[in-house]
């Protein structure tokens, strides 16, 4: 009797949660409409998006994307936000690996006042300098070059990496592994970079994936230093198009899609690691 | 015997401590503390770009400036409402996802990438593709589907809505970002706590206000802490769908920061705003981790 209604309730539960299930795909499925509405708007006619906006494209037009690929320049645009994110990515990786590192094993008083000088960026906004720092990158001769953008990406990312990289050499670099090395009289260096660095993988994709969205998507930083076209970036390439072609607004879709794209791309393949890595520099962080 | 006591003093890795911090510490030094003490220094001074050598002392003039300007006074409004707004949403809309999405869904999996799909664009283009969707004139999505129905043109951008037009696309775009971490903070919850509550006879809602709630603690203050910061500093969004208008309805602090400070070229004004701006993050978060040490003490 008994168990005949412990049945009854797990059976209960089980349409409970169907239920739930086909709730949640309705409401993910409205949550997706607007990138679905994206997405088909490129391949569209004016005409089209305006009687059927939601439908399938009934011709794939692919005209829209190569007018936008010239009008944005965009293989530039592209060229310009990878070097800046990849260098940007690289120097953050390195610099804040090495000083977390250090942070970690150095246990006086000074390895605690530098840390702690880095954890109060944390708490300040870099937006609140941007005159002093339009003022010190225009005296340093770096205005209008990608490297002012890359500094100060990197700079404005700095104290999330260090805490980041303290963490886990705390907690997962075993020291007996460095003291091992050291008897086998490995350099400090060479200890590093062939045995710690291995040993932090799982934190290095983490600041990868958070810095790499970070950079990606920071458009203050280039809106402030970057003012030729040559040097831009395709969230600048974004903007300036679509001042200058708000009327016809089919032509600014594929524009938005391929400024979307390259992100786009990086999520559906890499969407595990994404949001476990977000998920872990957030706890942490 | 002398080199290893001066090796323990400086932890292991003695004098080459200062190596392995000093790229860090220069690029963020010249980049980070530098700019901040000169957004101090700047606003004591009469500094504009039309007076750009032989900067004078002015005390306190540029702070009262920003007090006296309805401009700065509203951006600072429209700022605080746009955090408190799109936190609170961030949490209320984010917590129930996380807790369902948490449970043995089938497609949990492609659930959680559809609502963190958005998260991972910029914010710029996500505005600039609401723009399209809020539009009035035909093409809009909301105004073109309402007019199928026979309903009347919803103007979104009126200096009574644009503000929470904007920010309801903030709220669309970040929720999933707040379900992710709520969900890593649901998963570190022993499921054994639900077992032993469900034998005493615990029902579903029970179980989320009596364990679920208080072990939360840890996120939901990640999530209004960076919220709120994160909200105080919006640009991206404004920039791409109103640029602060209509009139001054939706100008929000980076927004004046960016045409004062830098386009009309009032640095000394700028800076003494940046350092007004300093001050409210400072307050923001000092009282918010008040508040919620205060509801974890609470429930322990």
């Amino acid at each position: 009797m008994r168990e005949q209604s412990s049945i009854e309730v797990s059976k209960k539960q089980k349409i409970k949660l169907v239920f739930t299930e086909i709730f949640m795909i309705v409401v993910a499925i409205i949550w997706f409409i607007p990138i679905y509405y994206l997405i088909v708007t490129t391949f569209k006619s004016p005409q089209e998006a305006t009687l059927s906006p939601l439908a399938l494209p009934s011709v794939w037009r692919i005209e829209n994307y190569i007018d936008a690929w010239i009008n944005m320049e965009y293989p530039r645009a592209l060229g310009n936000t990878l070097k800046i994110t990849i260098l940007a990515v690289a120097i953050i990786v390195l610099v804040t690996s090495l000083a977390g590192y250090a942070l970690a094993r150095t246990k006086n008083k000074w390895g605690n006042r530098v840390f702690l000088l880095f954890l109060a960026g944390l708490m300040v906004p870099f937006q609140m300098n941007i005159v002093s720092l339009f003022k010190i990158v225009k005296s340093i001769g770096l205005m209008n070059s990608i490297w002012a953008v890359i500094l100060v990406d990197v700079a404005i990312n700095v104290p999330q990496g260090i805490f980041l990289f303290k963490e886990f050499v705390e907690s997962s670099v075993p020291k007996e592994l460095e003291e091992a090395a050291e008897i086998d009289g490995c350099s400090i260096f060479r200890k590093f970079f062939v045995i710690v660095l291995p040993l932090m993988k799982p934190v290095i994709a983490t600041v990868v994936i958070i810095v790499t969205l970070n950079v990606w998507n920071e458009f203050m930083t280039p809106l402030l230093f970057i003012q030729s076209r040559q040097n831009d970036v395709i969230l600048q390439e974004v903007s300036r198009n679509i001042g200058q072609f708000s009327t016809d607004w089919t032509a600014l879709f594929p524009m938005l899609m391929l400024g979307v794209a390259p992100l786009m791309l990086f999520y559906i393949f890499m969407q595990k690691y994404i949001i476990s890595g977000v998920a872990a520099g957030a706890v942490k962080g | 015997m002398r080199k290893m006591k001066k090796k323990n003093e400086t932890g292991s890795l003695g004098h080459y401590f200062i190596l392995f911090v000093l790229p860090a510490l220069v690029i963020y030094l010249l980049f980070s503390i530098l700019p901040f003490f000169y957004t101090f220094i700047y606003s004591f001074t009469d500094y504009s770009d039309i007076h750009i050598k032989g900067l004078n002392f002015v005390g306190l003039k540029n702070y009262v400036t920003v007090f006296n300007t309805s401009l700065m006074k509203v951006a600072i409004k429209n700022s605080l409402i746009y955090a408190v707004i799109l936190t609170g949403f961030q949490v209320i809309l984010g917590l129930p996802i996380a807790a369902v999405l948490n449970k043995k869904l089938k497609s949990k999996n492609i659930l959680r990438a559809v609502f963190f799909f958005p998260a991972v664009f910029s914010s710029l283009i996500i505005g600039y593709l609401w723009n399209f969707i809020m539009s009035s004139s035909d093409y809009g999505l909301i105004n073109n589907l309402l007019h199928r129905f026979g309903l009347e043109t919803f103007n979104f951008f009126t200096a009574d809505r644009a503000l929470f037009s904007v920010i309801f696309t903030q709220i669309w775009q970040w929720t999933g970002w707040a379900m992710v971490i709520f969900l890593a903070n649901l998963q570190g919850i022993s499921p054994e706590l639900y077992e032993a509550a469900s034998i005493d006879g615990a029902g579903e809602r029970q179980q989320f206000f009596k364990i679920t709630m208080p072990l939360m603690c840890p996120s939901v203050k990640i999530i209004v802490v960076t919220g709120l910061i994160g909200g105080m500093k919006a640009f991206d969004a404004i920039y791409s769908m109103t640029s602060g208008g209509p009139g001054n309805a939706t100008e929000t602090v980076m927004t004046v920061m960016m045409k004062k400070g830098i386009s009309d070229g009032f640095y000394a004004v700028g800076s003494a705003f940046g350092v007004c701006f300093f001050v409210i993050v400072l307050i923001i978060s000092g009282f918010t981790n008040k508040i919620m040490s205060k509801w974890s003490e609470s429930i322990s």
